[in-house]
């Protein structure tokens, strides 16, 4: 039965029911349990925005706390996961990849393929990525093209709270890494979700909105802001299909493939900064691979090449919104040879 | 006082307090830099009373490094006076026992007054092999020797300074330690407190920790707040430094023995040891040791493995290294106001001070 | 008043376990001595670092390990993964790059694995280890196993913040992991003495709420009974140990170094010290093993070695159709 519950808690819900489900699930990360003095089991923070509240008290001895020390418990995490575990370490911001990323992309990411596929690594990095919060550059990236990258790495940017439990509990019962991505300015949005477990694979993707005049692929909170801009555009006769990947590695091309022989004008939306991200990675394929469809040129709605900016008025100039990604449609849309 | 010019050797062990104690047993941690330090307070202690130059090892594990950066940024007028500083580098470091002996004898051939061993009882053993008859003042890093006394380094020094310089003489400044000698094979070995006969069949990591092992035990001494094997006897029948005599113990499985001494071993460990039976040590009597191929641990350090057919005797000697007693030395200094001096003139009112300033 | 005491773990060491032990480091010597020559002839490609000199830390350490433990190894890993039990074959295929080899000739010399050995592979990465041994500990300790974490490392990964993490870790977190730190005296040319500021690695345990201890590492014996100890407190609940090995690697610190920052002391070493010697010396004074006994095994060895590289010599390449294979699990 679904009900309308929030992005944080359906992660929440998936963390618990495959805690359930699976005893070799277990969560670590700063704060799991931090946040009252002492013991800080009676008020476990649950992490610091209070992502896995609850878990602590409900799974005994299987919800870590962590000193602030990411190579050390993302390895230890990966480690447990060659020996049989399936440890969800939080990487608090997605940012602090830089003081651990070896773990992730040298150890973790090279397993199976540099001992000739007999490793497996069944973890989870969930880390919260993007801007919005006023966080300013170390704590606002969308680093999520960096992962990308990596053959042996697996990453998923749920766009809503129902993507978010389904993507998370794939991503635990997944026999792969994943770099799971949430975006900390969806946590209190809400939608309707299962209340039941369920999955949702990788490397589909979601047609969230249907529309014959110009694709947009959109990444995580992208989504939202591009049914923003296909709902302003519907009234001026542009319908927008509207695809949102799920997966970002891997990567459901034929969908995006498919969407662009019929619209023939395609626009990304991507959060990232703009060099080697994924408007740049379509963008490539679709010149690449459906050429004779396209009827305009590509267009990337993307971050500056900047860091992100702490003052609300260049913060919120940072960010892609509805009326940008509504401006690019149109031109598509309006394109003349 | 200090009249004398006096030369001083210090030996320092970097490797001391490092052992497999640390894991089965807490034994205490040393590091380099209180070593270092202790090294600096000896040294203005000396340069107080009078000794002029100074002989230091060096050593791989940063104690010399550390004494000569302090040397380096010494201020002058400021920081208090040292003696002259050499170094014995004359000899390749290999990071073992010979460091040690090779600065030993440097330090006797430059007619050094006093060497000064830092370390525990193993670094003590070695040191003891080379000083000869140069009193020797062996100071403790860490909490678990019996022999190395575990000393204040700037008492020591003043109480190893005064000797060196001849102001305490050395009749009543130290006195001759006995020690126990062990014969095997080729080898002769000196222990300065204990030598045990253990089943083991291995130096291995070289404590010795396991009483289960034990069959014999020989101390030149035993006193009963001693720490180590010592300590066993020490309770059941001790037998003070002072005393020519040892004594002698026969060692068994605790359900087998006629006595149970609850000995602390080592740091941290408090084992029942059993004991069938003990009796005096006398001096300059060889006995044959049950080894049956096992090892001898002298000082608690497993030292010599032996063969099943190999034998080993032992024997309590009387001529062992002339310690400084730092206690004896500092009563006497006191006695004879060596430390104390009296300004040159003027009387003294009620309260002790002078009622006129005699100096210009 | 009073704590008990089992017996020393030295003494648990039989006859066979003895050669097996003498087996191991006469394996791990004849390997390493082979791939030097064999890599001069320019015939193994890559980056190869040889482990000769330091059989004892390995095989001292691995001897008291079983299937219930894992171990991470360095860039100098073959002496790691042979005492652990991967197939030696196996790892000479896969140094000359071969289908056959542990790793289908994907990992190379530097990332030989068998996790079905509990072996979680060499490491390219200095201080990639500590990290994961945190992991298979902890996983251990989750799974109630009884199993323990060893992570080597030398002293270049000593001064790693990944390897202090670690150390904080599994205080933290009480695991049963242990940490082999193999000081042998260079991290490529750069000396531990100066480069690592504590003098000497185990006392840094002392930070981190550990025990930590030094080791003659040229002395089976002695690693044996330190190692045998600290496994045994991990295994019981105790936490986590610091073991600091120290010696001399006999070979560069890759193969084709000139190795110009140090002359006598790798003779020196090797006439003095050596672990095989010692260890032979020993066990025959001592009456334990004889001579003829020893010298079977060197020959079992040389042979093993000889058919290694005969067969790794022959086996085939991997193909094509090998070159997209194994990335995930599934895509």
């Amino acid at each position: 039965m679904a009900r309308t519950i929030s992005y944080r808690e359906a992660i929440n819900e998936a963390l618990a029911q495959e805690m359930e489900r699976d005893g070799s699930v277990i969560v670590m990360g700063e704060d799991n349990a931090g946040g009252a003095g002492g013991s800080g089991a009676e008020d476990a923070w649950g992490g610091v925005l209070g992502v896995t509240k609850g878990l602590y008290h409900r799974f005994p001895g299987r919800v870590l706390d962590t000193p602030i020390s990411e190579s050390a418990f993302v390895g230890a995490a990966i480690g447990a996961a060659t020996r049989g575990m399936r440890p969800v370490a939080e990487l608090m911001f997605i940012d602090f990849m830089g003081v651990c990323f070896d773990q992730i992309f040298n150890q973790a990411a090279k397993f199976r393929y540099m001992f000739g596929g007999k490793a497996q690594t069944p973890v989870v990095i969930r880390t919260m990525y993007g801007a919005g919060l006023r966080a300013a550059a170390q704590h606002s990236q969308a680093l999520y093209p960096i992962f990308t990258h990596i053959p042996g790495l697996k990453v998923a940017v749920p766009s809503s709270p129902y993507e978010a439990k389904g993507l998370l509990i794939q991503s635990i019962r997944d026999n792969d890494p994943v770099i799971f991505c949430e975006h900390k300015a969806l946590y209190d949005a809400t939608g309707d979700v299962p209340e039941d477990s369920y999955t949702i694979p990788f490397g589909e993707a979601n047609v969230v909105r249907d529309g014959d005049d110009v694709t947009v692929v959109a990444i995580g909170r992208m989504v939202s802001v591009a049914e923003e801009a296909a709902k302003a555009l519907s009234s001026s006769g542009i319908e927008v299909e509207i695809v949102d990947p799920r997966t970002t590695s891997p990567l459901d091309t034929e969908t995006i493939l498919e969407s662009v022989e019929n619209t023939g004008r395609l626009v990304v939306v991507d959060e990232a900064s703009p060099r080697c991200n994924l408007a740049t990675d379509i963008s490539a394929l679709v010149a690449r691979e459906a050429f004779g469809s396209l009827r305009a040129p590509v267009e990337m709605v993307t971050a500056p090449h900047t860091p992100v900016p702490f003052s609300d008025a260049l913060e919120d100039l940072y960010i892609p919104d509805a009326q940008r990604v509504a401006n690019a449609v149109k031109s598509v849309a309006e394109w003349k040879r | 006082m200090g009249e004398s010019g006096a030369t001083v050797g210090i030996v320092a062990n970097p490797a001391s307090g490092r052992d497999i104690r640390r894991l089965v047993a807490k034994a205490s941690v040393f590091p380099t830099a209180e070593k270092a330090n202790m090294v600096q307070r000896l040294l203005s202690a000396f340069a107080s009373v009078g000794v002029e130059r100074a002989l230091l090892s060096t050593d791989l594990g940063g104690i010399s490094a550390a004494v000569l950066r302090a040397l380096r940024q010494r201020r002058s007028g400021r920081d208090g006076p040292w003696p002259d500083v050499e170094f014995c580098a004359g000899d390749p470091i290999t990071g073992g026992a010979g460091d040690t002996i090779n600065a030993v004898r440097r330090m006797r051939a430059a007619d050094a007054d006093l060497i000064v061993c830092l370390g525990g009882d193993g670094t003590a053993r070695v040191a003891a092999t080379a000083c000869g008859d140069v009193p020797l003042l062996p100071l403790s890093t860490g909490t678990n020797n019996a022999f190395p006394q575990l000393r204040e380094a700037t008492v020591a020094g003043l109480a190893g300074g005064l000797v060196a310089a001849g102001a305490v003489p050395p009749e009543r400044g130290t006195s001759r330690a006995s020690v126990l000698e062990v014969r095997t094979g080729g080898r002769t070995e000196l222990a300065l407190v204990d030598v045990c006969v253990s089943t083991e069949r291995h130096v291995g990591s070289r404590a010795l920790w396991q009483p289960a092992s034990l069959t014999e035990l020989y101390c030149a001494f035993a006193e009963p707040d001693g720490i180590g094997l010592s300590s066993v006897a020490g309770q059941l029948c001790p037998s003070p430094r002072t005393a020519p005599d040892g004594v002698a113990l026969a060692l068994a499985p605790p359900e087998q023995a006629r006595w149970v001494v609850h000995a602390p071993i080592a740091p941290g460990l408090v084992v029942p040891v059993g004991v069938r039976d003990w009796r005096p040590l006398r001096p300059d009597r060889p006995i044959e040791l049950g080894t049956r191929g096992g090892v001898l641990a002298l000082d608690g350090e497993r030292e010599l493995e032996l063969r099943g057919d190999q034998t080993a005797s032992l024997r309590l000697r009387t001529d062992g290294p002339r310690c400084v007693d730092v206690r004896a030395v500092l009563a006497e200094a006191a006695r004879l106001r060596l430390l104390c001096t009296g300004n040159p003139e003027g009387s003294v009112n009620d309260d002790g001070y002078l009622v006129h300033i005699g100096r210009t | 008043m009073t704590d008990t005491l089992s017996t020393s773990v030295a003494h648990e060491l039989d006859e066979n376990a003895l050669l097996q032990a003498y087996r191991t480091m006469r394996t791990i010597r004849a390997f390493e001595e082979r791939v030097h020559e064999e890599f001069a002839t320019g015939e193994i490609p890559g980056f190869v670092h040889l482990y000769a000199g330091e059989e004892a830390s390995a095989t001292g350490v691995c001897a008291h390990l079983d299937e219930r433990d894992a171990i991470a190894s360095t860039h100098r890993g073959h002496g790691h993964c042979i005492a652990k039990g991967v197939d030696v074959k196996a790892m000479m295929a896969e140094i000359y790059g071969k289908k056959t080899g542990s790793c289908q000739g994907k990992g190379g010399s530097m990332h030989i694995a068998d996790l079905s050995k509990g072996m979680l592979g060499a490491n390219g990465i200095v201080g990639g280890g500590p990290p994961l041994i945190c992991g298979t500990a902890l996983a251990a300790k989750q799974q109630g196993t009884g199993g323990v974490g060893v992570a080597f490392f030398g002293d270049g990964a000593s001064n790693q913040g990944t390897t202090l993490e670690s150390l904080n870790l599994a205080s933290v977190w009480n695991l049963p992991a242990i940490f082999v730190a193999e000081n042998n005296g260079y991290a490529e040319a750069t000396a531990s003495t100066w480069s690592v500021a504590a003098d000497n690695i185990a006392d840094r345990a002392a930070g981190f709420g550990m025990p930590g201890v030094i080791v003659d590492g040229f002395d089976f014996f002695a690693v044996y009974e330190a190692a045998g100890e600290a496994i045994r407190r991990a295994r019981e609940g105790g936490g986590p140990t610091l073991i600091e090995v120290k010696f001399t690697r006999y070979f560069g610190h890759f193969e084709g170094d000139q190795q110009t920052y140090r002359a006598q002391e790798v003779a020196e070493a090797r006439e003095n010290l050596d672990c095989l010697k010692r260890f032979r010396s020993r066990v025959t004074e001592t009456g334990r093993l004889e001579e003829a006994d020893l010298t079977a095994v060197d020959t079992q060895v040389s042979d093993l070695i000889d058919a290694a590289v005969d067969e790794a010599k022959a086996a085939p390449k991997p193909t094509e159709a090998d070159l997209a294979t194994d990335v995930y699990v599934s895509y």
